[in-house]
This record gives structure tokens, sequence and C-alpha cells, in this order.
């Protein structure tokens, strides 16, 4: 109760800074040039396609699934099953074995994601083209910082901030998971002078946190749908058209219920028939 | 063919066990009950030797899974029906609380005669008592050949074989049937129960057998049905084991071979 209090106390000195801060004359001429979006290149794509909003709902899935088995194989101290590969002969937990299966399936879904981004021209809108961007990013900070929230069409464009996430998360934090997740599983070769050159701790200091931005960056990306119109960009994400009707929520509740459905079901009774078709599962 | 295979409940070793320091019995309320791993894989074998008995129409192999463990430690009997055990039998009675080997081997040799076994299979040693010696004491009781410490078993309808690792070398033993072997860790790793399993696991039969339900077997041994009153073995002293000491770091300046010597020299192990 206190805490709330406390975060509830302190989010209303920032916005009030904030809009101190954007009301001062040169900070609103800043704003007024630089409003939080810029042009897209000439012949950028308009609107969400269907494959997009398929592959943003297996990446969704898999990560919620991804999460949830890393930390589980963070907690676990007795496994509660042992998965032995039929290819390698290579035996470990059965939860280490879900994580990686649905590590695969993640980086599979994220590789055909990023092809289809750059033929289909749909990679304009989320990796930055210009320099502007930092200008705008700063701009559209600071009026959510103020609670007056940039005026936007995501179905056309992002503003700057946005963007910038959405690229930090797709070629810098998802590079950065699987670098550092590949180095600690078992499919990292035995090799004195590359384990020199890329110890294991640095993977297991960097792997962690970037969980924990992973979190953060959905946590922050939920809310900011939600909050700004959210039929409308639910449509955008999962049923591909700019409406402002509620297929699109509906799809993401949908949605929702199959990814908590998988997070509930993938337990150790469950996994191990699947398990089984690649491999041994044993008690011990 | 009817296999009986002793199971034990035993304290998980993967955390602390405890030790009552006043009665000198586990304390099993402190740890997680789980079936000791050398019956899990003594399960495993006879499980798998019945399932390639059925398939290849060798005859009906019927494996039943044995303990004699507190009332509560029936889950993991529930678990030996999931991995594949047709049945199970659980001897539970108060009256048996802190049983010594002697106890446990004449209450145990009673129950396997009621069942009619023609294998019985257990474990070289178990993670809590590490006794060991259970196998050989029920073979005596029951007048039984002993084939123990088996590293692979081979059972055919009238004899089990299998190899023995000793200080000197190998050896390959073969008992006629009915016969008691007790086999160790190399046997295979035992599986993980699915879903099916465990949902199957309900339905099968598990009987528990009281003291007084194996009277007339215990009175056919020539040992009395109720023991408590006079225990043959008992715990005298109980302590908890000391923390361990931090290891002593010799750098080495020119002597370290001397003071290793020395250490050694101190402890007799030189």
């Amino acid at each position: 109760m206190l805490v709330a209090l406390a975060i509830v106390g302190l989010a209303t000195i920032v916005v009030a800074i904030a809009r101190w801060f954007a009301g001062l004359e040169p900070v609103a001429a800043f704003i007024a040039q630089y409003p939080g979006t810029y042009e897209l290149p000439e012949g950028a794509p308009v609107g969400l396609p269907v494959w997009l909003n398929w592959s943003h709902f297996f990446n969704l899935f898999f990560i919620a699934l991804i999460i949830r088995s890393g930390l589980q194989v963070r907690s676990e101290r007795k496994p509660p099953a042992y998965f032995t590969s039929k290819r390698t002969g290579h035996k470990a937990s059965i939860t280490v074995w879900l994580h990686t299966s649905v590590d695969i399936l993640w980086v599979v879904n994220g590789l055909i994601f990023v092809v289809l981004l750059f033929a289909t021209g749909q990679w304009m809108r989320i990796v930055p083209t210009s320099w502007e961007v930092f200008p705008h990013a700063i701009s559209a900070g600071l009026q959510y910082a103020t609670l007056e929230w940039p005026l936007e069409d995501g179905w056309v464009n992002y503003n700057a901030l946005q963007q910038l996430a959405y690229f930090v998360t797709v070629f810098v934090a998802a590079p950065l998971a699987i670098a550092t997740g590949v180095r600690m599983s078992g499919w990292w070769p035995e090799n004195e002078r590359l384990n020199r050159a890329y110890p294991v701790a640095w993977a297991r200091a960097i792997h962690f946190p970037t969980m924990l931005y992973f979190v953060a960056f959905i946590a922050v990306h939920v809310l900011l749908v939600l909050t700004t119109g959210a039929l409308r960009n639910l449509n955008h994400m999962f049923a591909a058209k700019a409406d402002d009707d509620w297929i699109g929520f509906l799809l993401f509740v949908g949605a929702m219920l199959v990814t908590a459905a998988a997070v509930v079901a993938a337990r150790p009774t469950l996994l191990s028939p699947i398990a089984s078709r690649f491999g041994k599962v044993t008690a011990r | 063919m009817k296999i009986v295979v002793l199971v034990k409940p035993v304290p998980d070793t993967y955390g602390d066990r405890v030790l009552s320091l006043e009665t000198g019995l586990a304390d099993r309320a402190a740890s997680e009950t789980v079936l000791d791993e050398i019956t899990e894989r003594a399960l495993e074998a006879v499980i798998r030797h019945a399932e390639e008995s059925a398939k290849s129409g060798a005859g009906e192999v019927e494996v039943v899974a044995m303990t004699m463990a507190p009332a509560d430690s029936q889950s993991t009997l529930r678990k030996a029906l999931a991995m594949g055990a047709a049945s199970a039998v659980h001897i539970a009675d108060e009256r048996l609380a802190g049983a010594d080997l002697v106890r446990t081997a004449e209450v145990l040799a009673a129950a396997l005669r009621r069942a009619g076994a023609d294998l019985i299979v257990a474990g070289n040693g178990s993670t809590d008592g590490s006794g060991g010696v259970m196998p050989s004491m029920l073979a005596e009781l029951l007048e039984l050949p002993a084939a123990t410490r088996l590293e692979t078993i081979e059972i055919t309808a009238d004899a089990v074989r299998g190899t023995r690792e000793t200080d000197g070398g190998t050896m390959t033993v073969t008992a006629a049937l009915p016969a008691v072997v007790s086999v160790t860790e190399r046997m295979p790793d035992p599986r993980f129960p699915a879903l099916k399993g465990i949902m199957g696991a309900k339905k099968k039969p598990l009987e528990v057998v009281a003291l007084d339900d194996l009277s007339a077997e215990l009175e056919g041994l020539g040992v009395a049905l109720d023991e408590t009153a006079s225990a043959r073995s008992i715990m005298v002293a109980a302590t908890q084991r000391p923390a361990r000491e931090a290891g002593e770091i010799i750098t080495d300046d020119g002597t370290a071979g001397e003071r290793i010597a020395a250490f050694l020299a101190d402890r007799r192990l030189a």
C-alpha cells in the first residue's frame, strides 16, 4: 500500500516536472520542430500484413514459454525428469529440453520474420532510417512523461521512441539472448580455444538481464498498446486491419488463452510423450 | 511368472536428511520421500523384461512392487504402479516403526511367502539405512538361492542369470527359480511416468497389509507376530554430524612435498 502510494506520488512529481519542462519556450519549440514522428522513406508499405500478425503471435507464444521455462531452469535444484537426446546422447533436465526446444521454434520464427521484413519493406517501420530518430525520440519521451501522449497512427508509422524500442528488441536483445543462450546450451562445441575466447560466465551474466529487458519491454508495450486506442492497435496486430471494431480484441483474447493454456500445460508429465519422440525421458 | 520387486521409500538425497536425535529414527517430515534410486532402477529392469516377454509371446510376467514402509509413503508405490508394475503391496503397521534389519527381513519374508513370487528383486543397498544385507537375509529365511550385486540381469522361464563385479574380476552367476537377486545402480535409467501411466496407476490394485494379515506366514517362519516389546537392536545414541571443516591449503614454497607427507603421516594415510 505504502509502495503504491509512493509510486503514485513519484509519478505525479515526474509528470509535474515534465509539464513544467515541456512548457519552457525553447523546449516547446523543440517539440514543435520534432513532434515525435518523422517521415518514412519513399515507398514504405502502409498497414500490417497477415504474415506479420502470425509472426507476432508465434513470437509472443514462444517467448512466454521461453521465459517461464528459463526461470524454471534457473530455480530448479532437482530436475523432475531427464531427457537424453537420441542424436547426441546428451542428457539434461527436461526443463532445459523444453527451454531449448522452444528456443529453436522461436529462432526459426524470428528468422522468417526478419527475412519477410526485408523482403516486403516492412523493415522501414522498425529500423531507424534517419538520425532525426533521436530528437524525435527525446520529444516523444518527454510527451509520454507529460501524459499528453503523442498522436500517432500505428497503421502507417510508429513514433521514434517506439521505433527505437522495437529495433532494440528485434535487432539487439533477441540476437543477444540467442548468442548467450547458445553459449550455455548443449549445442556449444567443447573447444578449449573457443571457450577461452567466449567464457560461459559472460553468457551467464548477460542472458538473465536480457530476459529482464524482454519482460520490461513486454510490460510497457502491453500497457501502451492498451492505453493508446486498444481496439485499433489490436486490430492492427491481430486482425491486419485499421478499423475500430472488436475483431482484433477477440483474436487477442484467443491468443492469450492459447498462450496461457500452453504455459500451464508445459509440465513434465505432459511433455514427456512429446520429448520421447526426440530421445529418452527418464526419472533419474 | 510373478516377479516381486522390493522398493523402498527413502528421504530424498537431494535435500538435507535428518535423524531424530531422540528416537534415532529418520525424520521423514524433514525431507521429501522418494523411491530409492536403485529400487527404481531394479523396477525398470524388471518392467522391461515383462514388456519384452509380452511382446515376444514368451509368456505373461506379473510385476509386483512391494514395500514395508510408514503408511504415509504410499505415493511412492503409486509411482511404481505408474512406471508399469501391475500391482503393489504395502506392508504398513505402527508396530513396525523402527524395525531393525532382522525384523524387516522376517516381515518381508512373510509377505513374500504370502505373495508367492518366482523371483524377488531388490536393490543392493538403500541410501538411508545402507545396510545392504536384506537380500541375503531374505534368501536365508525363504531358503532360496541369492544372486547378489548383479550388474546385468537376464531372466528366463526357470532361471535368473547375471554378472557381478568383484575386486578380482567379473563373475557370471545363475540361479534356478525361485530365487532372490539384488541389483546395483548399473541397472537402466528408470522411466519417467507420463500422465497416461499416472492415471492408469490409480486403477491398479494397491494392497495394504498389516502385521495381523501375515500371522500365518510369520508363524510358518517361526517368528513372533508382535515384537515391539523386545527389539533386537536398538539405537543407543544419535548425534548431529559436525559441520565440515575447511581444508588446509598448502602453498608451495619449496617445502610443500614435505608438508604434504607430514599431513598424510599425521592422519596415518601414508
